[in-house]
């Protein structure tokens, strides 16, 4: 093929696979994690999208069936900042600030119990309310003293393609990831060894949505959704 | 409603959601989930799956609707290059395997895709591109095709096609440099 590539760089080339669609799994995951961290590779994908794009005028419109409107304002009414109308309980802002303070009195009392169970008050929990967009997405705790964060599940409504991932991010601003986290269950992570003297009140913990599995870089590649900061109890 | 008008309208709407306005991506959805719900099923082939599919591009729309530029894309592309994309990776993570019907290089049938609603779209640029489709060899057409409308890897569109991945990486390769060319003219 390097007749081929001879006559177009290679990275117009992998861009163009990649609008196209040729791609398999891993190269896909690749060359998008790629767009998403170098403009200029972005750039050559967007100038291949919208020479393609024109060939969808092939296909045929096809009225969508009423209830996908209803399920979109459903997803958005779970995430949405500027939600001001108070339609039914499951749109209200108060229902979502509700349940994510239960969950936090919810984990408040696990942290009692740990507090008591572990009767070790020298190792104080720490605690973040991970917040983005005006909602709190999930409550982390850390028992300090054996190195485990649990992360419960609060307002984060679930990314059909990308799963969140939590990062750390001390006072050196370096993201280091921590591990997948879920939208329907409470998750445990070990903290590794070398980050746990970096797991002290005011480091920061974020969640980004990443390809399954996680970022295939070792950092964030998608949007960072929510941040908040470590304090002791 | 002229293309035009329609453009305008879907810029101007899609400006507002940002903001936070649900009015306007209801008239995003109106003026287009008809062509993107289309785009999703041809692509996916299940109705299913293709409405949860398009049920994430509206989702995504309203988040990322601060990125679309309307000086550098035109809002029909950005929207089906969402549909697009959204579409594959839901392929790709099924993991099933898809039923694939071969693809007979001389097919002169399967190049002529309906067109109603051409019209409605920026014919021009659908022209052009059109044009530039006819100048290139057909089983390179007919490949580029398979990619773009079935969502197919280059392994797919090698075993439908029945040719080593290398010669179809090269077709496929080779298309596109034409196409650029054709189109830069």
């Amino acid at each position: 093929m390097s007749d081929v590539s001879a006559q177009m760089p290679e990275d117009d080339l992998l861009a163009a696979e990649l609008a196209l669609g040729v791609l398999a799994d891993a190269e896909r995951a690749a060359a998008q994690s790629r767009a998403a961290q170098e403009p200029s590779f972005a750039a050559l994908v967007a100038a291949w999208e919208e020479r393609l794009a024109p060939l969808a005028a092939e296909i045929a419109d096809l009225p969508a069936p009423p209830q996908i409107w209803e399920r979109v304002t459903a997803a958005i009414n779970a995430d949405s900042p500027a939600e001001k109308q108070s339609a039914g309980w499951w749109q209200s802002l108060a229902f979502w600030r509700g349940l994510s303070l239960a969950t936090g009195a919810l984990a408040a009392a696990c942290i009692g119990a740990l507090i008591y169970l572990g009767n070790a008050p020298q190792n104080t929990p720490l605690t973040a309310g991970i917040d983005g967009g005006g909602h709190r997405h999930f409550v982390a705790t850390i028992d300090t003293r054996t190195g485990n964060i649990a992360v419960v599940p609060a307002a984060y409504s679930a990314d059909a393609t990308r799963e969140p991932e939590l990062w750390l991010i001390p006072a050196d601003g370096k993201p280091r990831p921590l591990g997948m986290l879920r939208a329907d269950r409470a998750v445990t992570i070990k903290i590794p060894s070398e980050l746990a003297a970096l797991t002290v009140g005011n480091a920061v913990l974020a969640v980004s949505l990443e390809p399954r599995g996680g970022s295939p870089t070792g950092q964030p590649t998608g949007p960072v959704i929510a941040t908040g900061k470590l304090t002791s109890l | 409603m002229d293309l035009d008008a329609n453009r305008s309208l879907i810029v101007t709407a899609l400006a507002r959601i940002p903001a936070g306005d649900r009015a306007a991506l209801q008239t995003v959805y109106r003026l287009t989930s008809a062509k993107l719900f289309g785009v999703c099923l041809r692509i996916l082939g299940e109705r299913s799956e293709a409405e949860d599919v398009l049920q994430e591009v509206y989702v995504t729309v309203w988040r990322k609707a601060a990125d679309f530029d309307a000086g550098r894309a035109s809002p029909v592309t950005w929207l089906v290059t969402i549909a697009r994309n959204r579409s594959i990776d839901r392929l790709r993570s099924s993991k099933q395997s898809r039923r694939m019907a071969p693809i007979e290089a001389a097919d002169g049938v399967a190049d002529v895709g309906p067109m109603a609603d051409v019209a409605l779209e920026n014919a021009q640029d659908y022209a052009r591109l059109h044009g530039c489709l006819d100048g290139l060899e057909t089983r390179e057409r007919s490949a580029l095709r398979g990619a773009f409308f079935d969502g197919n890897t280059y392994e797919e569109l090698a075993a439908r096609m029945n040719v080593p991945l290398g010669t179809m990486k090269s077709w496929i390769r080779r298309a596109m440099i034409k196409l650029k060319g054709c189109l830069q003219q």
